[in-house]
């Protein structure tokens, strides 16, 4: 086990690093022992905002791309070739990095983007500025959207090995005990796909909470996704105020550590490995 | 019915992206509400051989190379232990193990920065280089892990029974069997680091410029036809990776 801790040693050296700058003990600014930065970010309406802003957004979207996957992984489980092909299709967008999903989509979503172009040739709109704002916007739809996409690939191909692994013997079981096959789907095989697929929708929350790059092309400047504040504070021009960056990411850094104990809580719940 | 559209709907979301970016690559006095360029232009690819995205392209690849290989020889003993674990001490090393993965990037980049700082590391191609390392290893280490549960410790005991040396079984034994996926791994620490922006733009300080810096500049600045090609650029990689990986090995997915 120790092994692994030297794995996570530089993120614990971090967090050090940024408990001391959150109490003014390090960093550029730093003016002695404080807890004024830690009282303010803690007091700031949007610190809360924002984590609730980035922990919503990634909730939603990480529901939407289960769902999807969970459908696909259903729906083209057999041996035909569409099914084959199917499967083959699901994985393409697979590598696809987040930032080119996130400039995917700003050019489809924005109100000049693509869907804006087809609604104005249909006659849907009759200007850009008659097209929702999908991008940038408060609620964050175009960025769910573009973060669902980008992850539908690969809960796709988790569902779809869940599946074939786990599936066929229980539905057959089931089946042999006279289930009928409406039965078989929402007590057999839903809850197997469910249970081998949580944790990797668990994952995928984890990382489009903490994503930068969607979060800056896609995400509203109010409320400001916990990523970007962060950043906005480091940056800011007000010396005085630096500092907030570090408890920010102390918070970012003890929200990603009660993930990864709840992802592990639910596998070991499941005996999922 | 169903199904024909569902096929419908993947090949697009599979194909569509690409030629769209490769479209806005080539595409010039493309301005609402056309729905096609006015003029196509080859300006942005040649840009790419000649000039500044050239070699942001090669301090990635660069940097992608050097984490690839790092992580993976960090990670492959690691993940070899974790397998080794069991019960409670397995899930905890795991978890532990997935805590880089887990930290946002930026959270990460911002929390090491003193410490790179400290080092003289930041604003170097070295301290890019070691922190991509962080997320990268994290991850190979759970890859690695998962690759060596499923490998039978008893080949490694029996050679060591044998009188081989620890070197020995690491030589003979152990990397000639999980070579393939040390193959994986090197791919999949390279990706890692192919498309990082937040530790490269913290700890790289601004004075490393990466590809996807280039793209995310591109994008900020609505140079489309710039950020499209970078975009392109930084796709194809991993692409090929994923088309060598599946004409590899005939998997059943």
């Amino acid at each position: 086990m120790r092994v692994a801790v030297w794995i996570a040693a530089p993120v614990l050296i971090g967090a050090l690093y940024a408990l001391l700058g959150a109490l003014g003990l390090v960093g550029l600014d730093a003016h002695g022992f404080t807890t004024e930065h830690v009282t303010h970010v803690l007091g700031a309406g949007s610190t809360w905002r924002g984590i609730g802003w980035s922990l919503a957004t990634a909730t939603v979207a990480t529901a939407a791309a289960t769902v999807v996957s969970a459908a696909l992984a259903i729906t083209f489980r057999g041996t035909r070739i569409g099914d084959r092909v199917a499967r083959a299709l699901a994985a393409v967008p697979l590598p696809m990095p987040h930032l080119v999903a996130a400039t995917l989509g700003l050019l489809v979503l924005a109100q000049s983007g693509l869907v804006a172009r087809v609604l104005y040739a249909v006659g849907i709109i009759h200007a850009a500025a008659g097209m929702p704002a999908l991008v940038l916007d408060r609620f964050g739809i175009g960025y769910m959207a573009t973060m669902a996409w980008k992850e539908v690939p690969f809960l796709s191909v988790v569902a779809m090995s869940v599946i074939a692994t786990r599936g066929p013997r229980l539905e057959e079981v089931a089946r042999t005990l006279g289930a009928t096959p409406g039965a078989v789907l929402w007590r057999v095989t839903v809850p197997v796909l469910w249970r081998g697929l949580a944790p990797a929708a668990i994952a995928v929350a984890i990382i489009i909470a903490g994503s930068f790059e969607g979060a800056y092309l896609l995400a509203p400047s109010s409320p400001l996704a916990l990523p970007l504040l962060t950043y906005e504070r480091y940056r800011t021009i007000d010396a005085a105020r630096r500092a907030d960056a570090y408890v920010l990411v102390l918070l970012g850094l003890t929200l990603a550590a009660l993930a990864v104990a709840i992802l592990e809580w639910v596998r070991a719940r499941w005996d999922v490995d | 019915m169903g199904r024909r559209l569902a096929i419908i709907a993947l090949a697009f979301s599979a194909v569509a992206p690409l030629l769209l970016l490769g479209l806005w690559s080539v595409g010039d006095q493309w301005f609402f509400p056309a729905l096609l360029p006015g003029r196509l232009t080859l300006e942005s690819w040649r840009h790419v051989i000649s000039s500044r995205l050239a070699i942001e392209a090669t301090v990635s690849g660069v940097v992608a190379l050097a984490t690839a290989a790092i992580a993976c020889a960090l990670a492959l003993p690691v993940g070899r232990a974790m397998a080794r674990l069991g019960g409670w001490r397995r899930r905890v090393a795991a978890a532990v193990a997935f805590l880089p993965v887990a930290a946002p990037p930026i959270a990460l980049g911002l929390g090491l920065q003193y410490a790179f700082a400290s080092l003289d590391l930041t604003g170097t191609i070295g301290g890019v280089i070691l922190a991509h390392v962080v997320p990268a290893t994290g991850f190979l280490a759970i890859y690695f892990a998962g690759v060596f549960t499923a490998l039978d410790p008893r080949i490694e005991d029996e050679a060591r029974s044998l009188g081989a040396t620890p070197l020995q079984v690491w030589r003979h034994i152990t990397i000639p069997i999980v070579k393939r996926q040390i193959g994986d791994a090197l791919a999949l620490g390279f990706l890692v680091s192919w498309a990082q922006v937040p530790l490269t733009l913290v700890i790289g300080g601004g004075v490393v410029r990466t590809l996807p810096l280039a793209v995310y500049d591109y994008v900020r600045a609505g140079e489309t036809r710039y950020a499209a090609t970078g975009a392109l650029l930084l796709t194809i990689p991993p692409m090929l990776a994923l088309l060598a990986a599946r004409r590899e090995r005939v998997a059943p997915l």
